[in-house]
């Protein structure tokens, strides 16, 4: 996929969010990517504000009889349930963006992390949900992730470091799509480690030589 | 915000709803962004009455309009205005005008009804969010002047444009609906859509020069 299809996925990926139809794993990485990204911040910014437009333009529609009054009632009786989990961060990992605090475990223990190959390690993340899978990868400096196609669209984040593929270098803050079926093979740059948030709709499916072998012992 | 500038904000409207002065701050926030001052500080029951008579039928017919059952959408409602309330002392004119607030509170509470966890929407205005240092975005008069664009913008489309926006925000059904509809394929309507979303933020930038 080319860095133009990419950029309007990208807008696809923040009008999702903003009318809140993404499932958990890409609501919290376009968090991410807005924290890192001042441009989709401002883009998300005017979606919201486009949001509460249109509420505003909207011809009014009565609710049912007593809905205040039943709403004061609730409001004197009941019990405030609503938590602020960002005011309640329980992963106090600074090396990760805001937004993954509360998902991922920390990543400067080498505990969290499970040797894959040569340079590459991951981490999964579960967001208690059955939508794909999500992880973060660690690519050592000049390693690489084997070329590998998807049975569905991945969506991943650089969180630090970068790569480059087929289609494009990526760094810090920058999205890459693959959309299912498209073979890729991203090399860490050379200059330090690349760490990346990865999620996948469909399971990956390796598709180099070494990699078709191995998936034939999967199966 | 601190509460200081709660405190200015609110003094001066009180003092200009005795002489008919308003400073520029005050001028620049709408009837509902000073009514949910309001509620925030001194708990006013009968402010909140009026903002509940305002937004809450214009919030059920958004919700309807985007794909909601009419009991979804009324219970969407009440949960946001419940939250509303609740939260009111957290709301911050300086990020949000009053309907872009309870927009975003609507669009969490419709999340979590999807959803069995609820989880609050970040605060995209707090510098803790940001990696990097952003622009200082936390501005009244800035914020106000955005929100006052958009709603000219939209004011002028052409009434098939302002369809387009306003499906920006459909449910994944309603989407799947309009690609049947139409014949065209799921992901011709999304682009379509981000289309026109692209055209809008053109307008904006224009008018902005």
């Amino acid at each position: 996929m080319n860095k133009q299809n990419t950029l309007t996925l990208v807008e696809s990926l923040l009008i999702d969010y903003a009318n809140g139809t993404l499932p958990l794993a890409l609501e919290v990485l376009v968090e991410t990517h807005i924290s890192m990204n001042p441009a989709s911040a401002k883009s998300i910014r005017m979606l919201l504000q486009l949001g509460g437009a249109l509420l505003e333009n909207s011809e009014p529609i009565s609710l049912s009889e007593g809905s205040f009054e039943k709403l004061m009632a609730e409001i004197d009786s009941g019990v405030d349930k609503d938590q602020e989990i960002y005011t309640n961060v329980v992963n106090d990992n600074n090396l990760l963006p805001l937004p993954l605090r509360n998902y991922a475990q920390d990543i400067s223990s080498p505990k969290n992390w499970k040797r894959i190959g040569i340079g590459l390690s991951e981490q999964a993340i579960n967001f208690g949900d059955n939508f794909g899978s999500t992880k973060l990868y660690k690519i050592a400096p000049g390693y690489s992730v084997p070329s590998h196609s998807h049975d569905g669209n991945e969506v991943t984040l650089v969180l630090s470091g970068g790569f480059t593929d087929e289609y494009g270098t990526y760094g810090p803050g920058d999205i890459s799509i693959q959309e299912t079926g498209a073979v890729h093979k991203p090399v860490a740059d050379e200059d330090g480690e690349c760490i990346v948030l990865a999620v996948n709709e469909g399971p990956i499916v390796l598709t180099g030589p070494v990699g078709r072998l191995l998936n034939m012992l999967i199966k | 915000m601190n509460f200081r500038v709660v405190e200015e904000l609110i003094s001066s409207l009180d003092m200009s709803m005795g002489s008919g002065f308003s400073n520029d701050n005050q001028n620049s926030l709408s009837e509902w962004d000073t009514c949910l001052l309001k509620i925030g500080k001194y708990r006013d029951k009968s402010a909140f009455k009026s903002l509940y008579e305002h937004f809450s039928p214009r919030l059920k017919s958004f919700l309807l309009r985007i794909g909601s059952d009419e009991s979804a959408a009324e219970e969407i409602c009440q949960e946001t205005m419940i939250m509303v309330w609740r939260r009111a002392e957290t709301y911050n004119p300086e990020s949000a005008g009053a309907s872009t607030w309870i927009f975003t509170i609507a669009r969490n509470k419709r999340i979590d009804k999807l959803r069995k966890d609820s989880r609050p929407l970040p605060n995209f205005n707090d510098p803790l969010f940001y990696q990097k240092p952003i622009d200082k975005s936390d501005d009244i008069l800035q914020r106000t002047e955005e929100e006052k664009k958009i709603k000219n913008v939209l004011k002028n489309l052409p009434p098939e444009q302002a369809k387009l926006i306003l499906s920006a925000y459909y449910d994944d059904k309603s989407h799947r609906k309009i690609a049947e509809e139409t014949n065209l394929p799921l992901g011709t309507v999304k682009s379509r859509i981000r289309l026109a979303i692209n055209r809008l933020r053109t307008q904006l930038e224009d008018f902005e020069g």
